[in-house]
């Protein structure tokens, strides 16, 4: 497939010649996300510096029909920055300006190339910081943070990307470039802002954010707690969950996932079969009393060694381990395959018993690093490559381990994306009924479908193979 | 023509009234009365599913929030919202109603997980879920969240709950001018306090008063309320005083979303108002135009014209 004649030079007049990427092998870096197993290499990339660049170029590309991908970082998980074929991709790399901090609104005013760990930094000597906090933080851009609707462990209390997003400007399909909310929150009729964040990159470019700040809080404890087993951890989590407590994050590693991050950071974890990191902020009597409730409740649970912060560095490195667990996992496999699904936190233990005995019955070894206190499981199933027939059994089993989650109440992906990678999993969780609503609002978006195309939506569904949505089955047996 | 009034017993009568009306070119309308048909969700008002060990509620949507509380309070859980009156859930998402504990658990866009709505057509569509965490598809219950009745009819809610708390603690202090409510506006802002409302009574003449409410353990609302009062004076206030916010918040005329830093010359030329300075919304006496970006209003007319071709609702 190749462009149509001359927008390649258009391109050029409106980013400049060193804002488009015409060669080969550079644009081969483009070809993929975190998910190296889609693969397309994009017919050219554009840096635009601004967004009146973007727009320009989305001008074009709709005038050309020319689909376009967004792409920030290129860390997401689920193939939503793969280039669609024939189509070009728009890197928001340069549009990596802090505008404005506003203080005493407690706002920061940023373009969407800014990573997420920069936000935190630049309100740092204020006393302030950036809520959410996914664990590719040091690198993922807040645009792709606000596609994804990003999480982190610190989402458990203080709520994901779009509970943060107070406005947003961006350039919809044809060009034109709209401004959603501000600085204040509740504005007049449907929360379209609420409905682009997730959208993942295909219903527009992002190409400036106004984010809510989050005053540090006076105490901040973490406590950490060796188990026998997941299933006890996860029992400690309803507890607390249950008791009326609601911790900053809850996060478990099981024994797998302990073995690969020690050997990777060496983060001095108590030996056990699972560990449970709990962190609790605010005022410090209300942190120091839930603190010593969620100990007893550990201890009640059948909890090991207790460990409890004392200072900043302590603290920092029980979570070094957390967040290095995904990239850790090449200590102990060659290759693995990371799910993103949610259960409801009820059914923790029972799920994870289930994982577990699925990865007996595959042959395969299963390793579980989730974000407890929101149900949100992240098993890792590991094999090897060079094996055809353990790549094989490693997808399915990945696969039925989805179907489990959602058989159990919960959802395709909490974090990170249906993209490319789970379009096909749609109808697990709707019905044709429901995904043709959400196709409502996308061709009000993009009418031409010119817009990161091919994601999250399935290409043909079999009639029997749509699902019922969680709510539905819920009414079906009331 | 006087509107037939309908009040279907389940979502798949709401459907079935909406598609009758729809082929025989009647304007719908919910709840108010200016459709050709009125539909009403007064008998849609179960609640489907209340799991309290995952803090997550499943309803009809017409269930009003003093009914869905009394059964949440059975297990020590809320759903944290506190607009005045007794609207029903429905009604508190369609119309984005919240009340003075807004400044700490949000708005309905940020408690609910998601919504089955009945469409212009008749069709039946959930989106969300009942987890707590969910980026599966197009996230259409916050769409629906201020959608007024515009973009479909809705029939059920999930929603996240909260532990009710064990103490709460008020403080008012009284507020001499805009500059000493911007003052005191700010000290909350930039202090470790972690109140669950903050409301300013407004009045230009005088008799301004701030209220911030304190939640949480008792020793831990306690020592906020003692804190609290060091940092900006005042006296402990009765919990009755949130009826008088609430009062207020019912006889306005619009509501305002404005930038916190900005409270200041928000209030110079206000005779009177209830702020949520930590939310930066205020209620006020008139109407308020709506200040959306005109690229946006022609995008939001799309979005309508997309789930509703044919006008269907009134
Ligand atoms: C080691 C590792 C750990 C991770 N941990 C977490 C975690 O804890 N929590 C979590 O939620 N995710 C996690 N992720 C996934 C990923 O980091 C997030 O999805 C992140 O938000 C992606 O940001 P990005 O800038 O890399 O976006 P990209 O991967 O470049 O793009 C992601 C999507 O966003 C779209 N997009 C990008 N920029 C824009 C824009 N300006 N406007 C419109 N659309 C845009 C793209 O088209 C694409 O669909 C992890 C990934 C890795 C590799």
């Amino acid at each position: 497939m190749s462009l149509p004649a001359g927008l390649a030079r258009e391109l050029e007049a409106a980013v400049g010649a060193d804002g488009v990427i015409g060669e080969l092998d550079e644009r081969r870096t483009y070809e993929c996300d975190g998910l190296t197993s889609h693969r397309v290499v994009p017919e050219l990339v554009v840096l635009p510096r601004t967004a009146e660049q973007v727009q320009a170029t989305v001008r074009l590309c709709h005038a050309h029909r020319v689909p376009f991908v967004a792409r920030g970082a290129g860390t997401g998980l689920s193939g939503g920055a793969v280039p669609c074929a024939g189509g070009i991709v728009i890197s928001l790399a340069r549009l990596n300006r802090i505008l404005e901090v506003d203080l005493e609104s407690a706002r920061i005013v940023l373009e969407p190339g800014v990573t997420n760990s920069e936000v935190s930094r630049a309100v740092a000597p204020h006393g302030f910081y950036y809520a959410p906090d996914p664990s590719s933080q040091q690198v993922c851009t807040i645009g792709g943070n606000v596609a994804e609707n990003s999480g982190g462990a610190h989402c458990l209390k203080h709520g994901f990307t779009v509970n943060h997003v107070t406005g947003l400007e961006l350039v919809l399909p044809d060009g034109e470039l709209v401004t959603l909310g501000g600085k204040g929150l509740d504005p007049p009729g449907p929360d379209l802002l609420g409905a682009f964040i997730g959208s993942e990159g295909t219903l527009g470019i992002v190409t400036k954010v106004t984010l809510r700040l989050v005053r540090r809080p006076e105490a901040v404890r973490v406590l950490l707690a060796g188990f026998d087993s997941t299933e006890a951890a996860g029992g400690a989590v309803s507890e607390v969950i249950a008791a009326g407590i609601l911790p900053a994050a809850m996060e478990i590693m099981d024994r797998l996932t302990l073995e690969a991050v020690e050997a990777a950071v060496g983060a001095g974890y108590p030996d056990a079969g699972a560990i449970l990191i709990v962190e609790l902020d605010g005022p410090a009597a209300q942190a120091d009393g839930d603190l010593a409730r969620v100990e007893a409740i550990c201890r009640g649970r059948g909890a090991g060694e207790i460990r409890i912060a004392a200072e900043e560095a302590e603290r920092a490195l029980f979570w070094k381990g957390r967040k290095a667990a995904f990239a850790a996992m090449g200590r102990v496999s060659p290759s693995y395959y990371v799910q993103d699904g949610v259960v409801p936190r009820t059914r923790l233990p029972a799920v994870l018993r289930r994982i577990a005995e699925l990865g007996s019955a595959y042959g395969l070894r299963v390793g579980n690093v989730f974000h407890a206190g929101d149900g949100n499981v992240h098993p890792l199933v590991l094999y090897d490559r060079r094996d055809p027939d353990e790549t094989a059994r490693a997808q399915q089993l990945s696969e039925e381990i989805l179907a489990v989650c959602i058989e159990a109440g919960g959802a395709l992906t909490g974090e990170h994306g249906v993209g490319l990678d789970k379009r096909g999993k749609l109808p697990l969780m709707f019905s044709r009924a429901d995904v043709e609503a959400m196709l409502r609002l996308k061709a009000a978006f993009d009418p031409e479908g010119l817009c990161n195309p091919d994601k999250i939506f399935p290409p043909d569904v079999p009639p029997d193979a749509w699902g019922v949505h969680p709510l539905e089955r819920l009414a079906r047996g009331a | 023509m006087a509107p037939s009034r309908v009040e279907p017993g389940t979502v798949a009568e709401a459907a079935a009234e909406v598609e009758r009306a729809r082929a025989a070119g009647l304007r719908v309308s919910i709840e108010r009365g200016d459709g050709d048909v009125v539909l009403s969700t007064r008998r849609l008002d179960r609640v489907l599913e209340h799991e309290a060990g995952d803090l997550t509620a499943t309803v009809e949507a017409g269930i009003r929030l003093s009914a869905l509380a009394a059964r949440l309070a059975q297990a020590g859980q809320m759903l944290a919202l506190d607009p005045p009156g007794d609207p029903t859930v429905g009604a508190c998402v369609a119309a984005n109603l919240s009340g003075p504990r807004r400044h700490r658990y949000g708005a309905p866009r940020d408690l609910v997980l998601g919504v089955t709505a009945v469409l212009a057509d008749g069709t039946i569509a959930s989106s969300g879920g009942k987890v707590v965490k969910n980026v599966a598809g197009y996230d259409l219950s916050k769409l629906f969240c201020g959608s007024t009745g515009t973009l479909g009819l809705i029939a059920r809610v999930s929603v996240r709950l909260h532990p009710c708390p064990q103490a709460q603690r008020t403080l008012a202090v009284d507020v001499a001018s805009a500059a000493d409510a911007t003052r005191l506006a700010l000290a909350i802002r930039l202090s470790t306090l972690e109140p669950s409302a903050v409301d300013l009574l407004w009045r230009a003449g005088g008799g301004s008063r701030l209220l911030v409410l304190f939640e949480g353990s008792a020793a831990g609302a306690a020592a906020q309320l003692a804190a609290a009062r060091e940092l900006l004076g005042g006296d402990e206030a009765d919990a009755s005083v949130w009826e008088e916010t609430r009062a207020w918040q019912s006889r306005a005329g619009g509501r305002l979303s404005f930038a916190p830093g900005d409270l200041e010359s928000l209030l110079q030329d206000r005779a009177e108002a209830l702020v949520r300075p930590g939310v930066g919304c205020a209620y006020v006496p008139e109407p308020v135009p709506d200040p959306s970006d005109p690229a946006a209003l022609r995008l939001l007319e799309r979005v309508r014209a997309a789930f509703d071709q044919r006008g269907t609702w009134a």
